[in-house]
């Protein structure tokens, strides 16, 4: 028997020190006990891409477990509030189209599915509006929260909008302050097999050789151990999903009062869309693109036009991007997490996520020795392949009810390029809502049912529902949409301004308890 | 609205000021702030308990003197009877650094009341007894918060659920309060809590707990008030 002690996991962005942290806080009593160890291995001299600005509400577990304090996380990390996506002219175009992703789910969730009862009221509300109060939340540029709201606790859910870059060296010193990682700057010179083809060491230029039994690639698009060395294939999507450029851009605020919007803004643009994220001293915008559909010039002009006065002489910076996976994601004794294992547009911020779901799993199903490891291998391959396609079907749902006449968004309508399963799902649709039967079923599901119904209503797809149908649920119903309204009255009545809010985080803190 | 001002023998010569407890100057407070001197006084009469304070989120202890908003079930129209927190004696006074200040808008400066000072200009005895109180006072909030703090810091804070039925058919849900976590304080290490019996937290934090006691006693009194009000309504 081999027994698995050691990990060592190479890489320092986000996803490195994530990973880490998750390992590490699974496993402290045996690290603690001196039987388990992990390390990071980091080169002094490759810079972090630091991928997305958005998170899930699932990062507010994630750190929690980890022992991090949230207030910190705010002071030190540039973070912000995130109750959800607006999606701007993803539908006509026009100014005013518009509507939200938000993260909470619709009232009695569990109970009920709303959408047939919203679908038999016909005109009136939005989806979002009618069932939630956070869409309303976010346009009055509330807070999720209060002062007196505990750490990590929400009184509407939420994410974060964070400075990736302050991210990485802010886990880094958690993780080796207080989990005993052991962190290791050193450049990977080579990298030793054994006859089967599993990692035995890395030998480095600065540090000499390290010794592991299992190995955490976070080497970012490189995919050093995973794609360079055990040769597993990269799988391509930009068949399905078009852009392969991103233009980032910083853009600072107006004044140093202006309001901080909790929501990401997603804006349609003529040949993809701009995100817009706002943290406390600066706006992160960008154009993520389709290089076939429109030239880097014209990107970047559309850009600078959207991000407003502020922008006047900056110059975006471009990231050339590619959507697609890794064909397999733990070989050997070898898995990918982050970039290394693939990428995805950043629309529904899948990237920090995935990390924060595979980190899991990988702590959860630590294999004991490497006799079992290719079955949690197997595992872990299985849940990721079906993560990796359902944010890939839902990701490219955004495009396919699309009514905007430009090329790039009639060729995403092209039927050979939507995924069979999303195909199916939307003639499925037309005659029942989303809801748990089309297979949202996984423990950790990445988007549940109320995702779906959240980007089919608001971009105007209608189910056919019979009212007679409804009504075996409609008292329910009625008592669930009567307490959105209700709940979005109290809300509004008691949360703070988003900025407001997070001054006193920085003046006060937020209790642990 | 107040008007606070440092207190001066001159400016302040001939105010007089009401020391006694009333509704109409301010002593119909649900919670009050205390400091951890007073605990032993406190627990045999009120609940003492943490909340949170709205502005800042942190952490205060204080006294439970009523159930609803306003209300001191404790204040008759002789005064209060029992223990009368130094945050109710200290009356319209406060402390800025080492000296004394004055709220001049307090409905308690009342031509029929105390003398702050005597003909010759030194304090009155109403006054020095508001001087003593201020020693005990200003370091007691340090004191206190350095152990609420410590709470705080070994996790042995919880919240409490109040919720009280009264006979009249009505009830009410208690939020925002606050009480010691007993099994997280059984879980403490050895080390630990010798360190809060030498630093005298463990007494403080026992009478916290012995005063949780006092709940189910103000309820009934509530109880008790609200049958009286109902019973006057039906005789009228």
């Amino acid at each position: 028997m081999h027994p698995v002690h050691n990990i060592v996991i190479v890489g320092g962005g986000t996803a490195g020190w994530l990973t880490a942290g998750v390992i590490a806080a699974r496993h402290q009593g045996r690290i603690k006990a001196g039987t388990f160890s992990v390390t990071l291995v980091e080169s002094p001299n490759v810079p972090i891409i630091g991928v997305g600005e958005g998170t899930w509400p699932t990062l507010r577990t994630t750190l929690e477990k980890m022992g991090v304090s949230e207030t910190d996380l705010f002071r030190e990390c540039d973070a912000a509030f995130k109750q959800g996506a607006k999606f701007a002219k993803w539908t006509t175009g026009a100014a005013d189209d518009a509507y939200y992703h938000p993260l909470m789910l619709p009232q009695g969730f569990t109970q009920v599915n709303l959408a047939p009862h919203w679908l038999e009221k016909g005109a009136g509300q939005t989806f979002c509006d009618a069932v939630t109060p956070q869409g309303v939340l976010c346009d009055d540029g509330l807070a999720p929260k209060t002062i007196t709201t505990p750490e990590y606790q929400a009184v509407a859910n939420y994410a974060y909008h964070l400075d990736a870059g302050k991210f990485a060296p802010f886990l880094q010193k958690h993780c080796t302050a207080k989990l005993g990682v052991r962190h290791v700057l050193a450049d990977v010179k080579t990298i030793n097999q054994d006859q089967k083809g599993d990692i035995t060491s890395l030998t480095t230029e600065q540090a000499g050789e390290i010794a592991g039994d299992l190995f955490v690639d976070c080497t970012g698009f490189r995919s050093l151990l995973l794609g360079q060395t055990l040769g597993v294939a990269f799988k391509d999507c930009t068949d399905v999903l078009f852009c392969d450029t991103a233009m980032a851009l910083q853009v600072p605020y107006d004044s140093e009062n202006a309001p901080i919007p909790s929501q990401t803004i997603s804006t349609g643009q003529s040949a993809g869309w701009t995100w817009d994220i706002g943290l406390p001293h600066r706006r992160g915008t960008g154009y993520v693109y389709s290089s076939r559909h429109i030239s880097d010039e014209q990107a970047a002009e559309e850009l600078l036009a959207y991000a407003g006065p502020m922008a006047k002489g900056l110059t975006p910076r471009k990231i050339p991007i590619r959507a697609g996976y890794r064909e397999v994601f733990w070989k050997k004794n070898v898995v990918a997490v982050g970039l290394a294992a693939g990428f995805l547009e950043p629309l529904e911020s899948s990237a920090i996520v995935l990390i924060e779901l595979s980190a899991k799993l990988i702590a959860e199903q630590m294999p004991a020795n490497r006799e079992v490891m290719d079955i949690i291998a197997a595992r872990f391959n299985d849940v990721n392949h079906y993560r990796w396609g359902r944010i890939i079907d839902f990701l490219k749902l955004h495009y396919v009810l699309t009514k905007r006449p430009e090329k790039f968004w009639q060729d995403n309508l092209d039927p050979a390029t939507v995924p069979d399963r999303l195909q199916n799902l939307l003639k499925l649709w037309k005659y029942q809502p989303p809801w748990f039967f089309d297979e949202f079923d996984r423990i950790e599901e990445v988007f549940p049912a109320a995702s779906y119904q959240y980007v089919l209503y608001g971009m105007g797809f209608r189910t056919e529902v019979a009212a007679a149908d409804n009504d075996g649920t409609r008292s329910m119903a009625v008592n669930y949409l009567h307490e959105a309204v209700n709940l979005t009255r109290k809300l509004r009545a008691q949360l703070p301004r988003n900025r407001d809010l997070l001054q006193k985080i920085y003046d006060y803190g937020l209790q642990p308890i | 609205m107040t008007n606070i001002v440092l207190l001066n023998n001159q400016a302040h010569r001939d105010l007089k000021v009401q020391p006694g407890a009333a509704a109409r100057y301010g002593d119909n407070q649900r919670f009050v702030a205390v400091v951890a001197g007073e605990f032993p006084f406190l627990a045999t009469h009120y609940p003492i308990l943490l909340t949170k304070d709205a502005n800042t989120g942190a952490f205060l202890v204080g006294a439970m003197l009523g159930i609803d908003e306003g209300e001191n079930l404790f204040l008759t129209d002789r005064g209060m009877d029992s223990y009368r927190p130094l945050n109710l004696q200290r009356g319209p006074f406060f402390t800025s650094g080492g000296d004394v200040a004055i709220d001049l808008d307090s409905p308690r400066i009342d031509a029929a009341g105390q003398p702050l000072f005597t003909d010759a200009g030194e304090p009155s005895v109403y006054l020095q007894s508001i001087l003593a109180l201020f020693r005990d006072l200003r370091p007691g909030l340090d004191i206190t918060k350095a152990f609420v703090d410590t709470l705080v810091k070994l996790r042995l804070v919880e919240p409490i659920d109040i919720s009280v039925a009264f006979d009249d058919g009505t009830s009410r849900q208690l939020e925002d309060l606050y009480t010691v976590n007993q099994d997280a304080l059984r879980a403490l290490p050895d080390a630990q809590v010798l360190d809060l019996f030498r630093s005298g937290y463990l007494q403080l934090i026992y009478l916290m707990i012995a005063s949780l006691k006092q709940v189910p006693v103000l309820a009934r009194m509530k109880n008790n008030r609200l049958l009286a009000g109902t019973d006057g309504l039906l005789g009228t």
